[in-house]
């Protein structure tokens, strides 16, 4: 491992040479900047991952069977699992993807899912991304890039082979096609994640669409091609829904493919992930997945929620209220680490303005007990130091299985006294080694 | 991957004209150098002459940074290659993260020469990376008619310049033969009336600034 370690300017050099960037927006002006990696990886054991690898296909397997029902019988409403006004008031639910059923039943191809070990090292989920979760192209080219610059360290840490995840994003692709070609849609150069839209359609040998490439007739999706219109069977689409047709979302898209849901409702196309997923990742959702795979499967989960209150329940709101400064308070319609906030970091006047919004759009807020999960060590400046990290595991389902991708994104804040570890709040990534031992 | 949209087919040919276009004008621009030395110290003025570009410089020394690193300079060696790097981020799907890579390694040596007070030996490397770019291209990219949609850029562009450097008849028609071998297999529109005034200018010889608008126009993107 040290001998990695001593390779961590040369491993970022080579991430830097092979444009492995973000892109940002400040003031509205668009920067790209590297993302840092610290080449001491999270290292997960073979019996830990067979551990985490059940709990989340089991987890993911109720969520898509969860936006199977939602979209059709609502089974789960009915038999009163999951209060109706919690889902319809979800800013993720289409009422336009109802009686909607994609290509193989799947919804979420593409399952990112955040997870925290604690002190005691029990593994906690902290989110479910199930839209368009992004991440997994950067662990995927360090590894190919560390196992260049230290080939020795892989030699002997049994560590499981990561660099199939294209193999397994293009099989994925492949159960749901519809016939034709598989495209990446990306929203353009701009987009803040667009290195990873172009490397996976490197990885999985699909073409990388920009809007205008794709258009669509008689309900069929169709790629212009130089020689002649290509047929589009699978579109793994890094728009959000709201942007993907314009003449069934937001009117005003410049990014979306016009009619792109009729071909979708005609089943013409597979769009990965599927419109409408986000009824599922909703962060108030996210407190009856237990619930849920229980309903669905009659399993007790094997992943744990971290301890979550809705503020939209008089009981738990009266908790949050007595227990404001412990607990982290998250808006359910916010991502990417912003709308999150520690109680005990509010002054008494905002904290009286919080509770006053609390209480006037309760569905908008959970609270959650606050994790203290573990750090792992980085190198700053040559010396190895303790920082938060967490990590975002990649599960994959196509028609006919669902697997976890054996590594995933962790990702640590470079400030000490931060638990935010998002790349767009300057957080840095480490490859997450799997062990086959 | 071997499909290729009309958009796709528009950055492929920009990538082959402005990556030839850092390749060519730094060669020029070393030229220009050596010659300022110890011989004509306004030799900076003909080539922003020979090339159309307004001289802005106003010195030699103002030239030899301006020239080559000023990212506000539209005709500046570093905006030309960051063009080229803009497309070839558009098309990691088809060109290879291997090949992108040599056109961000160029960049990037660019911009640490500009940090040094003599660059000709970093110059010398993103002349390397320009041609270790384009020994990839023909290395990892499955599509021939990829590869002569930019080669037919690169040649297109190379035949511009040298026409405007006033290049020697030979290297103009060897320009000229490449340009005119990739165009014919890139499988791709192009205006005929354009490319057959091209071709006979470059057959008759003698001036051929006149030309430059039909040369420009050969390729529809």
């Amino acid at each position: 491992m040290q001998d990695l370690i001593k390779y961590t300017d040369n491993i970022n050099k080579l991430l830097a040479r092979f444009g492995v960037k973000f892109g940002i927006y400040k003031n509205n002006v668009f920067h790209e900047q590297l993302f840092p990696f610290d080449a001491i990886p999270r290292v997960i054991t073979a019996s830990e991952f067979e551990e985490m690898e059940k709990g989340l296909v089991q987890r993911v397997t109720a969520l898509n069977m969860f936006l199977y029902d939602i979209y059709h019988e609502q089974k789960i409403i009915k038999d009163k699992i999951i209060p109706e006004e919690f889902v319809f008031s979800s800013k993720g639910y289409l009422p336009e993807c109802a009686g909607i059923t994609p290509p193989g039943n799947v919804y979420s191809h593409i399952s990112g899912i955040d997870l925290v070990q604690a002190q005691d090292k029990k593994w906690y989920i902290l989110e479910d991304n199930l839209r368009i979760p992004s991440g997994a192209s950067y662990p995927l080219i360090a590894r190919k890039l560390c196992r260049i610059a230290s080939p020795q360290t892989y030699a002997t840490n049994a560590v499981v082979d990561n660099r199939n995840y294209g193999t397994m994003l293009s099989k994925v692709m492949n159960s749901v096609n519809t016939g034709g070609i598989n495209v990446i849609l990306t929203p353009g150069r701009y987009n803040a994640a667009f290195f990873e839209h172009a490397y996976l359609a490197e990885m999985t040998h699909s073409v990388l669409a920009m809007p205008s490439d794709l258009y669509v007739e008689n309900s069929q999706v169709y790629y212009r091609a130089m020689d002649k219109p290509q047929r589009v069977g699978a579109i793994y689409r890094r728009i959000s829904d709201e942007y993907l047709d314009p003449l069934t979302f937001l009117p005003e898209s410049l990014i979306g493919v016009p009619n792109l849901m009729a071909a979708y409702r005609s089943g013409n196309v597979a769009i990965i992930n599927t419109p409408g997923n986000g009824v599922a990742d909703d962060k108030g959702i996210y407190y009856f997945v237990p619930a849920m795979i229980k309903y669905y499967l009659g399993e007790d989960s094997i992943t744990h929620n971290a301890p979550t209150y809705l503020m939209y329940y008089q009981k738990d709101r009266d908790y949050a209220l007595a227990n404001f400064d412990k607990l982290v308070f998250k808006d359910v319609s916010e991502a990417g680490g912003y709308g999150v906030f520690f109680g005990r970091d509010l002054d008494s006047q905002k904290k009286a303005d919080f509770i006053d919004l609390m209480k006037a759009e309760p569905r908008r807020f959970i609270a959650q007990e606050i994790i203290d999960f573990i750090d792992l060590p980085i190198m700053d400046n040559g010396l190895e130091v303790m920082r938060k990290a967490d990590l975002r595991a990649f599960v994959l389902s196509a028609s006919d299985s669902t697997k976890v991708w054996p590594s995933g994104l962790t990702r640590f804040s470079r400030n000490p006294d931060s638990f935010v570890v998002n790349s767009s709040q300057g957080g840095g990534f480490k490859d997450t080694w799997v062990l086959s031992r | 991957m071997g499909i290729i949209s009309l958009e796709k087919l528009d950055h492929l040919y920009w990538l082959g004209r402005y990556s030839e276009r850092a390749f060519t004008t730094i060669r020029t621009f070393m030229d220009a150098y050596d010659t300022m030395l110890d011989q004509d110290p306004n030799a900076y003025k003909k080539v922003c002459e020979k090339l159309h570009i307004p001289d802005v410089y106003g010195s030699k020394e103002v030239f030899i940074i301006n020239y080559l690193f000023d990212e506000t300079d539209p005709n500046s060696v570093y905006s030309n290659l960051s063009r080229a790097c803009d497309n070839a981020s558009v098309l990691r799907d088809m060109i290879s993260s291997t090949a992108l890579s040599y056109i961000q390694l160029a960049l990037y040596e660019m911009v640490d020469a500009k940090k040094e007070s003599f660059c000709l030996l970093r110059l010398q490397q993103v002349l390397d990376d320009l041609y270790a770019f384009w020994g990839s291209i023909d290395d990892y990219v499955e599509s021939s008619a990829c590869r002569n949609i930019m080669k037919t850029g690169r040649y297109i562009e190379r035949l511009d310049l040298y026409i405007r450097l006033d290049y020697d008849r030979k290297a103009m028609e060897l320009a000229y033969d490449r340009m005119a071998y990739r165009l014919q297999r890139s499988r791709a529109a192009y205006d005929e009336n354009n490319f057959a005034i091209v071709s006979e200018a470059i057959k008759k010889g003698g001036n051929l600034c006149s030309i430059l608008p039909n040369l420009n126009s050969i390729f529809k993107d």
